[in-house]
């Protein structure tokens, strides 16, 4: 039975250890996608990331679950040593690019804000684009 | 997945060219409603990625720089266009200015050439009554005044057209030099790798402005543009500019000549210029002289059966109107040479009470001059002339005003800015940015849970 559980959750560990490393991934496409102003990516990306992130979530209540359940238990652990290790890198690297993310994030939000209010502090005519569609791409969500 | 430095790397960059992008759309926002403002885009390129045992490492993205977004070939047809319109409507407004001179009166020629055919009429019934006499002499005086009256107006037409001759010259000289100067900006500009946008902007302006006061051609070399009148004079080429001149011809009138002192009054085209030209070399010139044919013309055939009549006094007919021996001068030289009343050769004969000259004289009116036609036919032509020119001129400015307003909305399409995409865009990226921002907590959280895992 011993054998059986720590199979499972080594089986578990790595299954969280490969959506660690696909969220890591995720977002670096999410950071590429705003820095290329392409929004569709970076929306699509979002919600491969909430996919990831709700995974992720469920496995670690998988992985830590047992142990609420008996507190005599020492904790859940991962017993492969080596998985543990690579687990905790993934941790922290998906830790430290988490970071950059939200910054990125914050200061896009705060130029969206500014922009938001350039906009409506613009009390001109709008000047209306005629004639065929062969407007140039613009930039100004590039935040 | 790349390294960590990696990903914190492209963040930066992506960072820094967000931040660009922002100060760009909020000057292409604030610039909105600026005329002749085109917008300007973030030139971003994407890093090299390379693959290393089975990691991604580079990538990213580097703000290289701004670039605007004028539509050089547009930019050209409105130029040609506005060049075009401008010249039309300086010459619609001359136009319309003599157009007053033709119109119905009571002054004008046509006017006087009635009245004399009534006044002759009313002498014939009368020929030896004084007052018939001098009626048809008043009648003589108020058609050299209606010739008079015009020709000074058609004089006055050309003087005006000469004056903005002077004026369009002084103004191409003050632009050319602005231009001169901002081609010298934008390539300074642009060699140390800054974007000359804005300059381009004012450039493409005060070319446009240059473009409505005299036709223009257009190269871009190295150095900027440059710019010629149509017929290959320079005006401007780099950070020089090329002053035009002017002095008075032979025939009073101010030629315009080249840097060099060539004249190259009869090669402009186009423009304020150009229509002042054409209304004073041209235009005016073909109507004066068609007044003046028929007032020579008229006067003579008047004059010559005159002679062949006898006066009042039992006297062959003396010349009614007194011609300047210059045709070109005809129309407004012209006079009545005697005061005397009796002086008007009414018979034929000699015989009181005779009226036999009257009807020749009346005859004059109604045969043909040696143009072809008679007195009143062709004053009738010479105002069907002003007109019909007055009117092609207005509904060729109405057609060039349409064919510039879909010149520039075609312009706005490609190179204005337009907000509504702009607020569009904003609101979608505000969104992402807000359901990235849940993620990312949930990921601290998992963080959390991970090390708790772990211990």
């Amino acid at each position: 039975m011993m054998a059986a559980g720590v199979q499972d959750r080594n089986r578990l560990a790595t299954e969280y250890l490969k959506l660690l490393r696909s969220l890591a991934t995720e977002l670096e496409m999410a950071t590429h996608a705003i820095s290329h102003n392409a929004l569709a990516e970076l929306e699509e990306s979002l919600a491969d990331q909430q996919v990831l992130s709700a995974k992720l979530s469920v496995l670690a209540g998988e992985l830590s679950g047992p142990g609420e359940a008996n507190p005599t238990t020492s904790p859940i652990r991962v017993d492969d040593r080596d998985l543990r290790k690579q687990i905790l890198i993934a941790t922290d690297v998906l830790q430290k690019l988490n970071r950059g993310y939200a910054a990125l994030l914050q200061h896009s939000s705060r130029s969206a804000a500014l922009m938001a209010s350039l906009l409506g502090s613009f009390k001109g005519q709008f000047q209306e684009a005629s004639g065929p569609r062969s407007k140039y791409q613009t930039w100004s969500c590039q935040m | 997945m790349g390294g960590l430095n990696t990903s914190l790397s492209i963040g930066m960059q992506a960072l820094d060219a967000a931040q660009g992008a922002l100060d760009v759309t909020s000057h292409n926002i604030a610039n909105a409603n600026t005329p002749g403002y085109s917008e300007e885009v973030v030139q971003l390129s994407a890093n090299s990625m390379t693959m290393s045992r089975g990691q991604v490492s580079g990538g990213g993205v580097t703000l290289d720089g701004l670039q605007g977004t004028q539509n050089q070939l547009i930019n050209l047809q409105i130029q040609q266009q506005t060049s075009l319109q401008s010249s039309t409507n300086t010459q619609s407004a001359s136009l319309q200015q003599m157009q007053t001179f033709f119109t119905t009166t009571g002054t004008d020629v046509a006017s006087a050439l009635t009245a004399l055919s009534s006044s002759l009429v009313a002498l014939s019934a009368s020929p030896g009554s004084s007052v018939t006499q001098q009626s048809v002499l008043a009648s003589g005086q108020n058609l050299a005044q209606a010739f008079n009256t015009t020709a000074n107006g058609l004089t006055s037409a050309q003087s005006t057209a000469d004056g903005l001759v002077t004026e369009s010259v002084a103004q191409i000289n003050t632009l050319t030099q602005q231009i001169g100067a901002l081609n010298g900006q934008v390539a300074r500009l642009t060699a140390s790798g800054q974007s000359g946008g804005a300059v381009e902007d004012q450039l493409n302006q005060s070319v446009q402005q240059l473009s409505q006061l005299t036709g223009i051609s257009i190269t871009q070399s190295s150095d900027g543009e440059t710019i010629t009148t149509g017929s290959g004079t320079p005006l401007v080429m780099g950070d020089q500019s090329f002053s035009l001149q002017t002095t008075t011809g032979s025939d009073g009138f101010q030629q315009v000549l080249d840097f060099n002192g060539k004249d190259i009054t009869n090669s402009i085209q186009g423009g304020q210029l150009g229509g002042a030209i054409q209304v004073r070399d041209t235009t005016v010139p073909g109507l004066l002289s068609q007044l003046n044919t028929l007032a020579s013309q008229f006067a003579n055939s008047f004059n010559a059966v005159q002679a062949g009549g006898i006066d009042s006094n039992g006297n062959p007919g003396q010349n009614v109107f007194t011609i300047p021996i210059n045709l070109a001068d005809a129309a407004s030289g012209i006079s009545v040479a005697i005061t005397n009343p009796a002086l008007i050769a009414v018979s034929s004969v000699g015989s009181p009470n005779s009226n036999g000259n009257v009807a020749s004289l009346s005859a004059v009116l109604t045969t043909a001059l040696p143009s072809g036609q008679t007195a009143a036919m062709a004053y009738a032509s010479l105002v069907f002339d002003v007109g019909s020119q007055a009117a092609n001129a207005s509904t060729q400015s109405t057609a060039i005003g349409e064919n510039l307003l879909q010149l520039t909305n075609q312009l706005g399409a490609t190179s204005g800015v337009n907000i509504n995409d702009e607020t569009a865009n904003l609101i979608r990226f505000q969104t992402a940015y807000e359901a990235g921002a849940r993620i990312v907590s949930t990921i601290q959280q998992l963080y959390a849970d991970t090390m708790n895992m772990m211990t």
